[in-house]
């Protein structure tokens, strides 16, 4: 090896290895989402309806914001944003709490088994959202256990969750997902420097006071991290509610996600609208993560 | 941690019965319709209707036997094994890669690639599903392995890319700088330093991509047609699905579909939690 190199020689090989090592992985991302998410973009503007891109039956024509006009005065749009709110809803005011609470419990040690506590309740995060919707699905169903086991607490229980079929699904949903809040918040709150909280304790603060002036304040950053969370695992949710109701019964557990699915491979397709659909949904999404950024820059937050 | 013990007063005493009482409601909460699948499967279809709630009266297998012959479950546990080990590996080798030109090569381009991997992480799958379907059929690849494959490796990238740089980015410069010094080729210090060095955090992104990997449901349907293709969750979401009355089936089939994760979950708890927290926050 004992080979002299000039510095040309050495820098040729140090690009060409930068290459090598940067462009399969780069070339497959773009390929696989980048490009695709472009393509949708540019495909919401035409009036393609399936088969050949080019030479087709009918040539693929601009037709501007068509789809987007379409999309603001359909009713069926609005009811699934609706549901993706009462998500991000169920996330913020349900699971970041309660997450928090649970983390909170476990952090302090103000009880025992700790690791026990933590794997039971993480468990259901982890299990297939197929396997998770069939099942709640199945327990929720009119004959299923659910009306049974209300029977069992409350004699009179009358089914009723058909009137309100949002129900079920938020339940699950919250079910599901606190476990994932509760992870992150043990995982920020053991970043907190124990001595602090040690000190403020002798110095006779009580449990709520250290909660109050120690650990929120050293939280906010991470609570604005687990509310971005919360809005984009709101746009993600689609396993779940395809597999427990598929948006029924008449599109009433519909979300966006679901809605796109509906109009591209439901009935006859129609794919620039189903782009439309997609294109809002990036755009919401950058935009409340932009918002909360924001939020986070103005309210502070030590991160 | 230990002032719960100091103050014995009833006040905490009672405190701390609360909080117990709380935790135990939640993880009951969290468990006990794990509970009830599991008991529901070993009940036939006709006990359960009678017995929604209960402990079988007789314990049978035969919803295991039915479930296991004719939802096709040894194809759909090979499939979920190929997609998810050629995913893994894919990802681990493709970003770790990436990760180390970008953190241990100057070039003036890694602001711009880099800067782009960071952007996909924002970028949800659901917005590039129907383009993705699109494109797999112009290019030949709809109902293939390849054309689950692909999509599922460039789908992983941005997450690996992102943690493998910031990992890679800690190891020193000097370790590299001396092995080419010495004469090492890049290959060789990729596989001999950095892939050794990096294992850590491999071990979070392998864990990030196999849970993700093993549950992912949407694409593979909408990607594959044949039963040869499909993985456990799609084959359990058509096969259990359609049973909407036999529930013994049913259950026995989504038992079967819980069994790989909860192992996996339970030998590798701390990993998973440690990778969730940490893919988590990279906001």
């Amino acid at each position: 090896m004992a080979k002299v190199r000039t510095m040309a020689d050495a820098r040729r090989e140090q690009r060409r290895a930068y290459w090598t090592l940067v462009l399969p992985g780069f070339l497959l991302y773009i390929s696989v989402m980048a490009f695709p998410t472009i393509f949708s973009v540019v495909l919401s503007l035409t009036n393609y309806n399936g088969g050949k891109l080019f030479g087709g039956r009918v040539p693929i024509e601009l037709v501007g914001l068509k789809w987007y006009q379409r999309l603001i005065v359909d009713e069926y749009f609005y009811l699934a944003l609706k549901n993706n709110l009462w998500i991000v809803m169920v996330s913020v005011f349900g699971q970041i709490p309660l997450g928090f609470f649970l983390a909170y419990v476990l952090y302090r040690g103000l009880v025992k088994g700790r690791d026990f506590f933590q794997t039971m309740i993480y468990l259901p995060t982890v299990i297939s959202t197929v396997v998770i919707g069939i099942l709640w699905k199945s327990f929720f169903a009119p004959h299923g256990a659910f009306p049974e086991l209300m029977r069992f607490f409350m004699p009179g229980y009358e089914y009723s969750l058909s009137q309100h079929p949002m129900i079920p699904v938020l339940f699950v949903i919250l079910w599901m997902y606190s476990g994932m809040y509760m992870i992150i918040f043990i995982a920020n709150l053991q970043k907190i420097d124990n001595t602090i909280i040690e000190a403020a304790r002798i110095d006779g603060a009580s449990e709520m006071q250290v909660l109050r002036y120690v650990i929120l304040p050293a939280l906010s950053g991470v609570i604005v991290v687990t509310a971005i969370l919360a809005i984009s695992g709101s746009l993600k949710s689609f396993d779940l509610i395809f597999i427990m109701t598929a948006g029924g019964p008449a599109n009433r557990t519909s979300v966006l996600s679901i809605y796109m699915f509906d109009k591209a491979f439901k009935g006859a397709p129609n794919y620039p609208l189903a782009n439309a659909i997609s294109t809002v949904m990036v755009i919401i999404s950058f935009f409340l993560i932009g918002l909360t950024k924001f939020a986070e820059n103005k309210f502070g937050g030590r991160e | 941690m230990n002032d719960i013990k100091d103050h014995s007063s009833a006040r905490s005493r009672i405190s701390t019965t609360i909080t117990y009482l709380v935790m135990i409601f939640f993880t009951v909460m969290a468990l006990y319709p794990l509970f009830w699948l599991i008991l529901s499967s070993f009940k036939t279809t006709t006990e359960f209707q009678m017995n929604k709630l209960g402990f079988p009266r007789r314990w049978v297998t035969i919803n295991y036997k039915d479930a296991w012959v004719r939802g096709k479950f040894p194809v759909l546990i090979a499939n979920s094994l190929f997609y998810t080990t050629v995913t893994t590996l894919a990802i681990l080798l493709l970003s770790f890669m990436a990760g180390f030109g970008f953190s241990k090569i100057r070039h003036k381009a890694t602001a711009v690639l880099h800067g782009s991997f960071v952007i996909g992480i924002l970028l949800t799958l659901q917005s590039i599903m129907v383009p993705l379907f699109l494109i797999v059929n112009w290019v030949g690849l709809y109902n293939t392995r390849l054309g689950v494959l692909i999509p599922y490796i460039g789908i992983g990238m941005p997450m690996g890319v992102y943690l493998g740089t910031e990992y890679i980015r800690s190891i020193p410069d000097a370790l590299v700088e001396s092995a080419r010094i010495d004469g090492a080729s890049y290959s060789h210090i990729f596989w001999r330093i950095i892939v050794p060095m990096a294992a850590p955090v491999g071990m979070t992104v392998a864990i990030l991509t196999v849970t993700g990997t093993w549950n992912e449901f949407m694409l593979i349907n909408i990607l594959t047609s044949s039963d040869a293709l499909k993985s456990l969750p799609v084959g359990v979401q058509k096969f259990a699905g359609a049973l909407s009355t036999d529930y013994g089936k049913q259950f026995a089939a989504l038992t079967i579909g819980l069994i790989p994760m909860l192992l996996f979950y339970l030998i590798f708890r701390k990993e998973i939690t440690k990778g969730v927290a940490a893919g988590a926050v990279k906001g």
